[in-house]
């Protein structure tokens, strides 16, 4: 079993950083996230949360052992997350479904205003990921390939996120400066 | 429906205002999605991923030919 913990501030708002998460795929910093469709999608109606569930498909280069025990690159994941607009937080839990029977991965993760600076946003992510096979030595050599690549993954899924608010900032000045032009 | 529901969230969803703006879109989306996932085989593999993620949607979401309205109560 391995744990993966990181934590992150945006130097941007909630509202910001919770939209680009929806924006954040496709995206050229993550291409091993291809395919992503909302299976249900609603806002309770007691709580006003907005709930959410999604496949995402994602393929990426693996290194040989793994492509042979979890036979082939592409794989799916099952995620779960809840926005609640008025405490302001996000919450996402995933769970890989292909070859489940080999390596589990599951990750959570949280938005929030960053407690010190309310006009930021902390993100908080662990993830488990855990490997059965038969040979011991077998499963801590495919959870440290694994780790390692949900490390570089969890990087360039940051860089990913920056760019989309860039985005959307961008757009933001482009919709003042036309109302300025009027 | 990716971009009605990114102003949906940003321009009401966010402001706390009730709206139900893309809810005819997502039906449509939903109807030929569920059928995709249901010929390629996915169905039963979402079914049983779904209590390690704690969603609250169940198998029956899936079911294509299951008559529903959205933003029906779902335990």
């Amino acid at each position: 079993m391995r744990l993966f913990e990181a934590t992150h501030v945006f130097k941007h708002d909630w509202e910001t950083v919770s939209l680009a998460n929806w924006r954040k795929y496709p995206n050229d910093k993550t291409p091993h996230v291809r395919h992503v469709e909302v299976l249900n999608q609603d806002v309770d109606p007691e709580t006003g949360v907005l709930r959410t569930e999604r496949l995402i498909m994602v393929r990426q280069n693996v290194p040989t052992l793994l492509r042979k025990l979890f036979g082939g690159d592409a794989s799916y994941v099952l995620e779960y997350s809840e926005v609640d607009p008025r405490q302001k937080s996000m919450m996402m839990q995933s769970q890989n479904m292909t070859f489940s029977n080999v390596l589990s991965v599951g990750e959570h993760i949280l938005y929030k205003p960053d407690p010190d600076n309310l006009d930021h946003t902390q993100f908080i992510q662990s993830a488990q990921l855990k490997a059965s096979t038969a040979l011991c030595r077998l499963a801590n050599k495919v959870e440290d390939m694994c780790w390692n690549r949900f490390k570089d993954n969890a990087q360039i899924g940051k860089l990913g996120l920056e760019q989309v608010v860039s985005k959307i900032l961008a757009e933001r000045q482009e919709m003042v400066m036309a109302q300025v032009v009027e | 429906y990716d971009a009605c529901f990114t102003r949906w969230y940003s321009e009401k969803f966010l402001r706390g205002e009730k709206s139900n703006d893309c809810a005819e879109l997502f039906k449509r989306y939903q109807t030929c999605l569920k059928k995709a996932l249901k010929d390629k085989g996915l169905t039963k593999m979402i079914a049983d991923a779904r209590p390690a993620i704690g969603s609250v949607y169940q198998d029956d979401e899936l079911d294509p030919d299951r008559e529903k309205t959205q933003g029906s109560n779902k335990s």
